[in-house]
């Protein structure tokens, strides 16, 4: 059996007495694109902190290719590329400082890690700004510069937190023919989004998150047999397995009631 | 827009203004420290409440420090000096210009950067309103500072000279001073953080930072040479203004903000025929004409900033990627230094150690030989001001600290780097010792250890406190302070207690060789035993 480049078990996290995360268990193999699908504050982008180690599980653990991301960070960390729905990056700096710092700390060999580092720059069309603050650059360009820091080593496992966001259409196509690649060659990619269509075309397999933990997992049909919904589009499933899809057409009906109203008047 | 509307409104973006620049420049606050990053949601609320009170709480701070340092002039009158009040109100006059354009440099960067608010030009708001609360929410940064300040100076004018004419007058100078110090810094953050911050690093921009540099120190070293020596100043200033046959009077009265401090002691003594008070006088009214250009400047500026700091910067575009590289340490480091010089006050503290031990040196240079009081001192001092620094650059990692959380990184890498950096920047002032005693005779030849050991002393103390900085997670308000203080003074220990060992052996036993060796054996085990401590707390990640 081939063992999962990441493997959650358990996880728990409060913030305070809040519970972000109340037991979540997910494992994502090779070859694999993940999609952690859910609502805002559900738990997607803890969940990718705490396995990229930004910050601690309450409970639980988290082993990536092998390693616990708790009690052995360095490897770990080494086998990860994490991109941030929010860029996190040291803006002071310029993105070529920024790969010189990220290459030096990871000590990758120089020449093929100059070459990977041209090549990510030409697709995303980032050469220009090498020497401009990342402060002064645009939320699109500041992702585009995570996103070539978290490919610059070649890792077997991405973390992506609603990377697509800030990115232009060229980008945007160029990112997901990299998260292919990356899958073709035996990789895995943890890839959070809220949007639908996004994680219906590009995850080879979803997990709903709500509340805190995985309520449904599989691809599209296996999700549509688990909500007895044949034929539904992914958002339908959605719905359905959060049990949103009433209280959504109530807070709709609510709505147009109130602006058919004050049209009226 | 009514002006009570725009200025309840201004206090949203003013509140965003100063959190924005506490995040930017942590360092810059009397206690800030932000270097653990936000990645916990926990945290990063507590960082927006503790960011706004630390705003607040620092304008409050620095507005009694400015208020109570602009009416120290007047003491010698209030005690009773007979000579009138020129030099008072010029030396109050340049002290609260330079700490208003010291405070402003500090928070005004974020203004500079992106604009107070943007989201106010979003708003169905008239340009005119946006702009008018723009300017509000500027006023806001410094307000109590100026209000402070020259309600001191017209309290002790009036005070001291009995005449409203005189109170009035100084009313008037307190303005201008605030208007043209604002405008100043203004202008200072302009240059600094947007001509050269949003542009590539060049010549030209390497020169004007050192040129920013220097002048920052300058007006910092100024308020201290200010403060240390008003006791003599004020009568010798005093008797070359009121001198009708001194030249230097005659060209004083031309200078800023002399000609303010004679044209205010004119009014308060009387006029005399000596032709340099009416020269003072106009100056002031060219001064005047000076202030007023500069406050339509200054609110030109402020109310423009949503739109010309979105303005995309003019560098030279690069045409390759070439990316070099260093070991992890060395990384660190560099990476360390081009963060932290990206910010004037924190790149002036790499050369402050260096200029306090001068400073002590110069002190004693009545002195026929180099003694070992003075050469404790001097490297004491030097060293506690290097202890500044593990504490800027664990603040200047801001919440670009989580992109290093991210790699595998050795929590002993980021200490050995940033504990480097700061015994790197001590080791100018030994050379400053080390120079000086070449100079002027030791008055034993074993004194030159006391330097060696300092060395050794302030690289265990910047190693200590690096590891404590990012080892423990504050919690609560008051609880903060405490270990924010209590890091620093863990370092100091380490940083005093190599001296005290020399002098309490020396004062026991005469003896400069067992004080020098006890001296340096002490200071060795502190640094092994704090490089035992950071290598076996090295079981965490950062």
């Amino acid at each position: 059996m081939v063992d999962a480049l990441i493997e959650a078990a358990g996880l728990t996290k409060k913030f305070g007495s809040f519970g972000a995360l109340n037991g979540l268990d997910l494992r994502v193999m090779p070859g694999e694109i993940y999609g952690l699908l859910g609502p805002n504050g559900a738990g997607k982008t803890t969940t990718l902190k705490i396995t990229a180690g930004l910050i601690e599980p309450t409970t639980g653990s988290v082993v990536v290719s092998g390693f616990d991301v708790t009690r052995d960070p360095i490897h770990a960390k080494s086998q990860i590329g994490y991109v941030a729905e929010t860029p996190i990056l040291y803006e002071s700096l310029t993105p070529r400082e920024l790969l010189e710092f990220e290459a030096s700390v990871r000590g990758l060999a120089k020449d093929s890690m100059n070459r990977r580092a041209r090549q990510l720059a030409e697709a995303f069309e980032v050469v220009s700004i090498f020497d401009l603050p990342i402060a002064t650059l645009s939320m699109g360009t500041k992702q585009k510069v995570a996103i070539i820091a978290a490919l610059l080593h070649q890792p077997p496992i991405l973390l992506l937190d609603e990377p697509l966001n800030s990115l232009d259409a060229r980008s945007n196509r160029i990112l997901k023919e990299l998260i292919s690649l990356h899958v073709q060659r035996g990789g895995a990619v943890l890839f959070s989004t809220h949007i639908m269509e996004i994680a219906q075309r590009l995850c080879s397999r979803i997990g709903i998150i709500f509340g805190g933990k995985i309520v449904a997992e599989g691809d599209l049909d296996q999700l549509r047999a688990r909500a007895g919904e044949k034929d539904a589009t992914l958002e339908e499933v959605f719905m359905k397995l959060t049990n949103e899809a009433s209280e959504v057409e109530n807070i709709v009906r609510t709505l147009r009631e109130s602006f058919f109203d004050d049209e009226g008047r | 827009m009514k002006a009570v509307d725009a200025w309840r409104l201004s206090a949203i973006p003013y509140s965003e203004m100063a959190f924005r620049s506490i995040l930017q420049n942590s360092s810059n606050m009397w206690w800030g420290s932000f270097g653990r990053g936000s990645s916990e949601a926990s945290g990063r609320e507590d960082l927006v409440k503790r960011s706004l009170r630390i705003a607040r709480f620092d304008k409050l701070i620095v507005a009694i420090f400015v208020t109570v340092a602009a009416g120290a002039p007047f003491l010698p009158q209030v005690l009773g000096a007979s000579y009138g009040i020129s030099a008072s109100v010029t030396l109050s006059l340049a002290i609260s210009f330079a700490f208003i354009v010291l405070y402003g440099v500090q928070t005004l960067s974020s203004f500079v950067t992106s604009g107070p608010s943007p989201l106010l030009s979003t708003l169905p708001l008239l340009q005119n309103d946006v702009s008018f609360v723009n300017l509000l929410s500027f006023v806001r940064t410094s307000d109590y500072l100026v209000v402070g300040s020259v309600a001191c100076q017209v309290f002790f004018v009036s005070l001291v000279t009995g005449s409203v004419l005189s109170g009035l007058f100084t009313l008037l100078a307190g303005a201008m001073n605030s208007a043209i110090g604002v405008s100043v810094a203004l202008w200072l953050s302009s240059v600094f953080y947007r001509n050269i911050l949003r542009s590539k690093e060049g010549k030209r921009g390497g020169a004007l930072r050192f040129v920013l540099l220097l002048a920052w120190g300058v007006v910092v070293l100024g308020i201290g040479v200010l403060f240390a020596a008003a006791g003599y100043l004020i009568p010798l200033v005093q008797s070359v203004l009121t001198n009708p046959n001194a030249l230097a009077g005659s060209i004083l009265s031309l200078v800023y903000p002399f000609s303010l401090g004679i044209s205010d002691g004119a009014i308060a003594h009387g006029f005399t025929p000596s032709g340099v008070e009416e020269i003072a006088f106009g100056a002031t009214a060219v001064y005047l004409l000076i202030a007023v250009v500069a406050s339509k400047w200054s609110m030109s500026s402020v109310a423009s900033f949503p739109e010309s700091a979105s303005i995309a910067p003019g560098a030279e575009r690069a045409h390759d990627t070439s990316v070099p590289l260093r070991k992890p340490v060395a990384a660190y480091v560099v990476k360390d230094l081009r963060a932290a010089s990206a910010n004037l006050p924190s790149a002036f503290l790499f050369v402050l150690p260096a200029f306090e031990t001068l400073v002590v040196l110069l002190m004693r240079v009545y002195l026929p030989s180099l003694g070992a009081l003075t050469l404790l001192v001097a490297m004491t001092l030097g060293g506690m001001v290097s202890l500044i620094l593990p504490l800027v650059l664990v603040s200047s990692e801001g919440t670009g600290f989580d992109f290093a959380k991210t790699l595998p990184l050795k929590i002993r890498t980021i200490v050995f780097s940033k504990a480097s950096i700061a015994t790197a920047v001590f080791l100018p002032a030994v050379v400053v010792v080390l120079v000086e005693s070449l100079l002027k005779p030791l008055t034993s030849p074993f004194l030159t250890m006391v330097p060696l050991a300092s060395i050794l002393a302030v690289a265990a103390a910047s190693l200590l406190e690096v590891r404590l900085f990012l080892g423990f997670a504050p919690s609560g308000r008051a609880t903060f302070a405490l270990q924010e203080f209590g890091r620093m003074a863990a370092g100091a220990g380490v940083v005093l207690l190599p001296g005290v060992i020399y002098a309490t052996l020396y004062l026991l036993t005469f003896n400069h060789i067992l004080a020098a060796a006890a001296m340096i054996a002490i200071a060795s085990i502190e640094l092994i035993g704090v490089v035992e401590f950071v290598r076996r707390s090295d079981l965490t990640h950062p």
